[in-house]
């Protein structure tokens, strides 16, 4: 909870930066623009004035492209902190279900969770407020329902769903574990 | 899925985005700077102006292209809304919005508006010199050379218009400008006032914002 909070507080800075330029470019610009002008009342047309109306068009679509650009971050911004909401609410989905499918109790459901977000018993016993022992008993009951040998194969059934298409693995063999665990599940 | 998008839009934004925050602030700074500060006519209180100008224009095209809870369209002017979600506000607790509320938004367009118009009159005052030209013109001044004081056609007919006092453009400006006091403090007395009535902070999305939604 808390890394995602500093990851987006981390992401916040570009924009804000952006911002800041954006608005003194735009006060560069007006400043421009304006003396131009008042140059332009006060005596006729010159070749500076050439000069001058190609840097006041410069500026002005520099505002402008800065805007679209500012627009755009913000916009990704957005999406991004979307799909996360969405694939830590799909990953719960997903936990919650093989949960109920392990048929882990209610008390058990919570010290997996615990266990998945990386707490040990200690921290687990303190925030339900019972004995280091019965947690430790309760997680025994997990991973014998669960039919791994300890908390980091716990952990590595969701990172797998997780990672599922992305890394390359020998599917005879996947195959061949995935057998072995389910007769080792059914046991 | 799609009902909590829809509940997400109807709440208002947890963090306004920089260009918002800032040119908020910059602005608030501008006119409270040239309002009670600065002095009329003086070259710090023309560079302020013309800074505020600036601020303005850019908020107002972040109105057009910016995102979404930023842009115009978030939040019409509506006045019949704006009398009803005050009444709301008397009976109980109004409904949220996606952007500003309709009173809101009534006090956004007019702080705007008499912000154009205390920057358009200034314009017209100095003869839309720019702040630049102007502190050259009193750098000169004070060396002791009056020659710029006096330089043919319409600015010399500007200055004395300016120095008359009689002028109406100056009495807009003025009009203008303590009309923009009292908005102002009319719109902190209305956010604090909301922020009681719907028990949220509304200050703190347009400084650094929580991005975590308090009771959430």
């Amino acid at each position: 909870m808390k890394r995602t909070a500093s990851l987006t507080l981390g992401q916040g800075h570009k924009p804000v930066a952006l911002a800041v330029f954006l608005l003194i470019q735009s006060v560069a610009a007006v400043f421009f623009v304006g003396d131009a002008t008042s140059d332009l009342m006060a005596d006729a047309p010159g070749p500076h004035s050439g000069f001058e109306l190609l840097v006041a068009v410069a500026l002005m679509l520099g505002v402008v492209f800065g805007a679209y650009a500012l627009r755009q971050t913000l916009l990704r911004m957005r999406v991004q902190d979307t799909a996360l909401a969405a694939a830590s609410g799909a990953l719960a989905e997903v936990i919650g279900a093989q949960f109920t499918q392990w048929g882990l109790t209610p008390a058990e459901r919570d010290v997996g969770l615990f266990a998945l977000k990386g707490l040990d018993v200690a921290e687990i016993a303190e925030l339900r407020g019972a004995a280091q022992g019965t947690v430790r008993a309760q997680l025994t009951h997990i991973y014998a329902k669960a039919g791994v040998s300890g908390r980091a194969q716990f952990a590595a059934v969701f990172v797998e769903d997780l990672l599922g298409g992305i890394v390359p693995f020998d599917p005879q063999r996947a195959a061949a574990d995935r057998l072995l665990a389910s007769a080792a599940s059914s046991r | 899925m799609a009902r909590a998008a829809a509940v997400a839009q109807a709440t208002p934004p947890t963090l306004w985005d920089p260009l918002v925050r800032i040119s908020h602030w910059g602005i608030a700074f501008v006119v409270i700077a040239n309002g009670v500060f600065t002095n009329g006519g003086s070259a710090t209180h023309v560079w302020i102006g013309w800074v505020g100008m600036a601020l303005l224009l850019m908020r107002l095209v972040w109105g057009v292209i910016g995102r979404r809870e930023a842009r115009f369209s978030a939040f019409p002017p509506n006045p019949v809304a704006a009398v009803r979600h005050l009444a709301d506000l008397l009976t109980g607790r109004p409904r949220d919005y996606a952007s500003h509320n309709p009173a809101g938004a009534m006090m956004v367009y007019a702080l705007w508006a008499s912000l154009a118009l205390v920057i358009g009159t200034g314009l017209v005052m100095t003869g839309g010199i720019s702040p630049m030209k102007l502190s050259e013109q009193e750098a000169t001044l004070n060396e002791g050379d009056w020659s710029t004081l006096a330089p043919a056609g319409t600015e010399a007919e500007n200055g004395e218009q300016g120095e008359g006092g009689g002028s109406w453009v100056k009495e807009v400006h003025s009009v203008a400008a303590n009309l923009m006091l009292v908005l102002a403090v009319l719109h902190v007395a209305g956010v604090v006032v909301e922020s009681r009535a719907m028990r949220r902070n509304l200050v703190a999305p347009m400084i650094a914002g929580s991005r975590n939604r308090p009771g959430s």
